[in-house]
């Protein structure tokens, strides 16, 4: 049982990381139509630049947040390439991402090598009443996230910006009736979204080193979470990473270690035909 | 107020509008006709800024709100949210002010816009365009799909914001009997040309007019 | 006829290539044909058939993995050949019936994550050798008559892409390839024009799985050998570079696609490895010439370098998700 729990905060350590990366597709996606596929790339950007800061002398704490601001700027920057210029298709958008992530492979080997890199997290564990130990710094990522989501939420549904943003997604032919410049809130997204994957980087690198190409990993965990919610619903993706995370965790605590991609990937294709063949289904009802 | 000349706008290769010219002044109400397809909406996107022509002029003389053709609202923001979001490009974040001309809206301030009637949700959108605190107003079809009580009801209320404060107003109608009841003068486009133009009166006894517009009953417009 | 010109020219010249280069040059021919088959697949389905498949490495490592498979207990390798395309359309038809329900970037997703999952249990079965792979596969060989140095291989592999190419041409001639023009436009109205969608989508999917799986039988009998680690994700992002890059929905945009990029990563490769380059430089240039290109042809060259003939970004169907936008009264009829 207590083995049970430990796998469990585990778990729910990794969905939380794969839930932050979701919620940068989903603000991406729902205000530009772009699926962003250098979503991974921003956390292995805010991990690895955290490691070489902390390694440059800088505290815990400065060089995160150091490396989720260099992760924003990335996320702005990729912005800027993929809906920049004017009449860029969603589709032609997301081939930009892929080559944005690509392109990131490169700076990514020449500023910090090829190799793995990791830093340490919260040190240190609690034993809870029933003799499961935990380890702090799981309990940090899934605290850090829960106060991400509830920043999220205000955000979005208090602040003016946050309000605009909505209005981006929920009818973009009426944000530019009423004056919205449609693209520069795009960019708002993009870097929201390098801000998020950032957020997941320095959080996540601590449980797993991270390198130049685990960004596909990430991406692929986050987009199945973000379908989960159609790519439109943060708090369904929200629910998607946990399950993901969870199910991973114990799959791999329960031996089957080596099946975790298999379980992450086959969660996300059966979610997305069902998903496909409901709106199938809706639209042939509709007409 | 509003003025364009020799306005050409194209959606790819089509011709959307070819060479309009129409002005109306300060103060004024006019009317634009035409059936589905003339080019009504895409004057309208272009007055606003949405669409750029191709060639000609548009000149607005102050602040321009459009109220767009089937409302257009945010479905999934509240009332008072869509509201709040009109004054984007005026800095008004008072929203009082429409409640008090919409009485209906303000119990519903909370409530989706998506969830609202379409006579709701089509004052909502003449609300948002309020809030920009404009000199004049385009509005797209606002009898679409709307019971005719309601209709006038609105129509009541753009007269009025007409009369009593002077907001120019171009009318973008298929319904032309309410279009000639509100405005003195009008513009019919077809096909992305204004084929006739002058007082209401003179075009309602014009015999292509009557037959095109006056012929069916009302929204009854012709479709191309 | 004019038109066969370029074509005939085309083929005198592949054919007196391999004669002329030498074992280095040739692995890059070699290479360069195997990619060519490949984009022509992942050119015909983007462009036509307005798919984005982010998997098509998946194919190709099918393609080999059954040719090695075959053959590494002594089958005969033509039968490793020939099998190769045909599981590779096979398992494409598979996965194709709930896949191709998706659409731009959901498909995209689902055909890597089928990649990834596919490389994953190759490296864990028992049977395709885990991560190691199948070692000592045989030389090809067709009745008496061996392959044995590259400059057959080269042959091969042109020869292949000789039938690949016939096959499209004549796909995209045929009624067939007329309806799939218009479901590269407008899925919407090629369904109401009686267009059968799904089915032609599942067939183009299929077809260019099938070449994916030729070329990679080829390069299993050329290489000699098949992990997980030689299908990487990458290389099914390097057959949409090539593509796009080519030009989507045209044959020879295809091969030019796959030859400039081959060609143009392989002296970078030469670059790269010059003395007093860093260790890491190859990959490091092949990554950003990848994604250099990728990103200023889609922007500013949407058609592809191959432009006159009519390749169409499938970008160009606009967004697949519901477009929030107003219906437009304007553009109805």
């Amino acid at each position: 049982m207590s083995e049970f729990l430990t796998y469990l905060v585990n778990g729910l350590a990794v969905g939380c990381g794969i839930a932050l990366i979701a919620s940068g597709l989903v603000a991406i996606h729902r205000v530009t139509g772009v699926v962003n596929f250098a979503q991974g790339t921003f956390a292995v950007i805010a991990g690895l630049s955290a490691s070489w800061l902390l390694g440059a002398g800088l505290p815990h704490g400065a060089a995160e947040l150091a490396a989720v601001l260099i992760a924003a700027a990335a996320g702005l920057l990729t912005g800027l390439v993929a809906i920049g210029r004017r009449g860029t298709a969603p589709q032609s958008s997301l081939i930009i991402t892929l080559g944005v992530a690509v392109l990131a492979y490169a700076v990514e080997i020449v500023a910090w090598g090829d190799q793995p890199r990791s830093f340490p997290g919260l040190p240190g564990s609690v034993t809870l009443p029933g003799g499961a130990e935990i380890q702090r710094h799981h309990l940090l990522v899934v605290a850090a996230t829960a106060a991400t989501f509830v920043l999220l939420t205000l955000f979005f549904e208090r602040t003016y910006p946050g309000k605009a943003l909505s209005a981006c997604a929920s009818n973009p032919y009426a944000a530019r009736v009423i004056g919205i410049d449609v693209t520069r809130m795009g960019l708002l997204a993009f870097l929201l979204g390098g801000l998020l994957g950032g957020l997941a980087g320095v959080l996540v690198t601590p449980l797993r080193p991270i390198s130049f190409d685990t960004d596909v990993l990430l991406m692929v965990n986050g987009f199945a979470a973000a379908v989960f919610g159609a790519l439109r619903r943060p708090g369904l993706a929200l629910a998607g990473a946990l399950l993901l995370g969870v199910a991973e965790t114990l799959a791999a605590g329960y031996g089957y270690a080596a099946y975790q991609t298999e379980i992450a990937l086959g969660f996300m294709l059966v979610v997305m035909v069902v998903q496909a063949s409901r709106r199938a289904t809706i639209h042939e009802e509709a007409v | 107020m509003i003025e364009t000349r020799d306005l050409v706008v194209r959606h790819g290769s089509a011709t959307a509008l070819d060479q309009v010219s129409l002005s109306v002044r300060r103060g004024e109400m006019v009317a634009l006709l035409g059936p589905n397809g003339a080019g009504k909406s895409t004057l309208a996107d272009t007055l606003s800024g949405i669409l750029s022509p191709a060639a000609g002029t548009v000149r607005i003389g102050g602040r321009l709100a459009h109220v767009p053709e089937g409302r257009q609202l945010f479905p999934d923001l509240t009332v008072q949210d869509n509201l709040l979001l009109g004054g984007w490009r005026s800095g008004e974040r008072d929203t009082a002010f429409v409640y008090e001309l919409f009485p209906a809206l303000a119990q519903a301030r909370r409530r989706r816009a998506g969830v609202l009637s379409g006579g709701q949700q089509q004052m909502v959108a003449v609300g948002r365009a309020l809030m920009s605190r404009p000199d004049a107003l385009v509005v797209d079809e606002l009898s679409l799909g709307l019971a005719p009580n309601v209709t006038r009801d609105l129509a009541g209320h753009i007269v009025r914001l007409n009369a009593e404060r002077g907001l120019t107003v171009l009318l973008i109608e298929q319904n032309a009997r309410l279009a000639f009841g509100m405005c003195e003068r009008a513009y019919v486009l077809e096909a992305g040309r204004v084929v006739a133009q002058g007082p209401c009166a003179e075009l309602a006894g014009d015999p292509r007019v009557v037959r095109a517009y006056l012929g069916g009953a009302i929204g009854g417009g012709t479709r191309s | 006829m004019k038109r066969a010109l370029p074509g005939v020219l085309a083929g005198a010249v592949t054919l007196a290539l391999p004669a002329f280069l030498d074992d280095s040059a040739l692995a890059v021919y070699i290479f360069l044909g195997l990619a060519a088959m490949v984009t022509v697949g992942v050119s015909l389905l983007m462009g036509y058939a307005g798919q984005v498949s982010l998997g098509q490495g998946a194919f190709y490592a099918v393609g080999a993995y059954t040719a090695g498979l075959l053959t590494v207990q002594g089958g005969p390798p033509l039968a490793g050949l020939l099998a190769a395309p045909v599981a590779a359309a096979a398992f494409a038809l598979v996965v194709g019936v709930p896949l191709l329900r998706l659409r731009g970037h959901h498909l995209a997703f689902a055909t890597l994550a089928t990649q990834l999952i596919l490389l994953s249990l190759a490296g864990q079965l028992e049977f395709t050798g885990g991560d190691i792979g199948l070692q000592g596969i045989p030389q090809f060989s067709a009745g008496s008559f061996e392959v044995g140095g590259a400059a057959g291989y080269a042959y091969l592999t042109w020869a292949g892409l000789a039938l690949v190419m016939l096959v499209t041409r004549n796909v995209i001639a045929s009624r067939a390839g007329r309806g799939l023009r218009a479901l590269a436009t407008s899925e919407t109205a090629a369904a109401s024009s009686g267009v059968p969608v799904g089915r032609y989508k599942l067939a183009v999917f299929s077809l260019s799985a099938a070449f994916a799986g030729l070329a990679g039988g080829i390069y299993a009998f050329y290489v000699g050998y098949v992990a997980p680690g030689s299908f990487p994700v990458l290389l099914s992002v390097e057959y949409i570079v090539m593509a796009v890059v080519g030009g989507l929905g045209t044959v020879w945009g295809a091969v030019a696609g796959a030859a400039v990029i081959t060609l143009l990563v392989q002296v970078l490769n030469v670059v790269g490895t010059l003395p007093g380059m860093p260790s890491y430089a190859p990959g490091v240039l092949s990554y950003a010439v990848y994604a250099l290109v990728l990103i200023v042809v889609v922007l500013f060259l949407p058609r592809g370098l191959v432009p006159s003939v009519a390749g169409r970004l499938p970008a160009r169907r606009g967004r697949s998700r519901p477009r929030a936008a107003r219906p437009d009264p304007d553009l109805r009829t």
